[in-house]
């Protein structure tokens, strides 16, 4: 009788672990930490921009959802609500400038006052693909300025 | 092929457009939301293309799958990769044209309803709509709004076995669009 209420306790104990880790390791897991992961690939932005726009052969690298880091020159920062965008343009199209656009995490926001077109950055994020007119990057850090 | 022919469909409907005339955002906003028994999806996307003829009435969005950004990391991966398999088909558009273009004075500031026609196209699949919304008319821009129910079923995204009836089989879409006259 002791041994099988043991156990019942070590199959509860578990049960209760195991829960615990899907909650807050499947369930609730983080999401990626782009500003703080290593780049999958390192690019100039005119690179990224003619990898896209010059058609993905079956040998090339698939960037979409890859963490990218380019060195490039901004053309302008827009805002759209809260958010920034760093938009870094190569080429004029339908929708207008055509390019490759940045969404900045909102502690990055600050970096974009003194940017200059005269100037290169380095900036890292997400790559979410190509839709046709511009390259789009989601959740981007400023890395040097 | 199939994205070839989208992409050419939208680069043809967009030719349309005069230059004068087209009103234009990159900066858009998109946001679905479902409340099933199990749990609420909400997800958004501020990156959206979308462009708008006041001549001929010709509105036009496109979104990238994985620009989505959800709270939970679980769903933005399950949404990906087992909903809209978005390395399979990246993006969303649709094309379309205001059918009551009479109704709505884009030189007088004012709000309006609006009557859009088009065609949808989500995982692939092509569908036609029929949606109302409204564009808000300011000196300078044109502000798109629309809120609409899409079935996932219509457009082959299915629910897997062990959550069915358990996660909504309808979503709710709403579009922001804040476009501003293409000066080039």
């Amino acid at each position: 009788m002791k041994k099988f209420k043991i156990l019942i306790i070590i199959a509860l104990t578990l049960g209760l672990l195991g829960g615990t880790y899907a909650w807050f390791f499947v369930y609730n897991k983080p999401h990626r930490d782009i500003e703080n992961a290593t780049a999958d690939f390192t690019e100039t932005a005119e690179n990224l921009y003619n990898h896209y726009v010059n058609g993905l052969n079956a040998e090339d690298k698939n960037y979409d959802g890859a963490v990218i880091e380019f060195i490039g020159n901004p053309t302008a920062v827009e805002s759209a609500d809260s958010l920034k965008v760093v938009v870094f343009v190569f080429n004029q199209g339908m929708f207008g400038d055509e390019g490759i656009r940045c969404t900045l995490l909102p502690w990055h926001n600050d970096k974009t006052e003194d940017l200059s077109p005269d100037h290169p950055i380095t900036i890292k994020g997400f790559c979410a693909g190509y839709n046709g007119t511009d390259i789009i990057l989601e959740q981007c850090s400023i890395i040097n300025h | 092929m199939k994205k070839l022919l989208m992409l050419l469909t939208l680069t043809l409907a967009l030719s349309q457009f005069g230059q004068a005339q087209r009103y234009i955002t990159k900066n858009g906003h998109i946001s679905f939301y479902s409340d099933g028994p199990l749990e609420k999806i909400e997800a958004h996307n501020n990156q959206v293309n979308s462009a708008l003829d006041i001549k001929s009435g010709d509105f036009v969005f496109k979104v990238l799958m994985k620009s989505f950004s959800f709270e939970k990391a679980l769903m933005q991966e399950h949404f990906n990769e087992n909903y809209v398999e978005s390395d399979q088909f990246p993006n969303a558009s649709f094309v379309g044209k205001i059918t009551n273009l009479n109704d709505i004075n884009f030189t007088k500031p004012a709000t309006y309803e609006a009557m859009i026609e088009g065609k949808l196209t989500i995982h692939g699949v092509t569908k036609p709509v029929m949606e109302t919304g409204t564009f808000v008319v300011t000196s300078g821009a044109v502000e798109g709004k629309s809120v609409f129910m899409v079935k996932l079923a219509d457009y082959n995204i299915s629910i897997p076995g062990a959550v069915t009836g358990k996660i909504a089989e309808e979503i709710q879409i709403t579009v922001d669009v804040n476009l501003e006259p293409l000066n080039n």
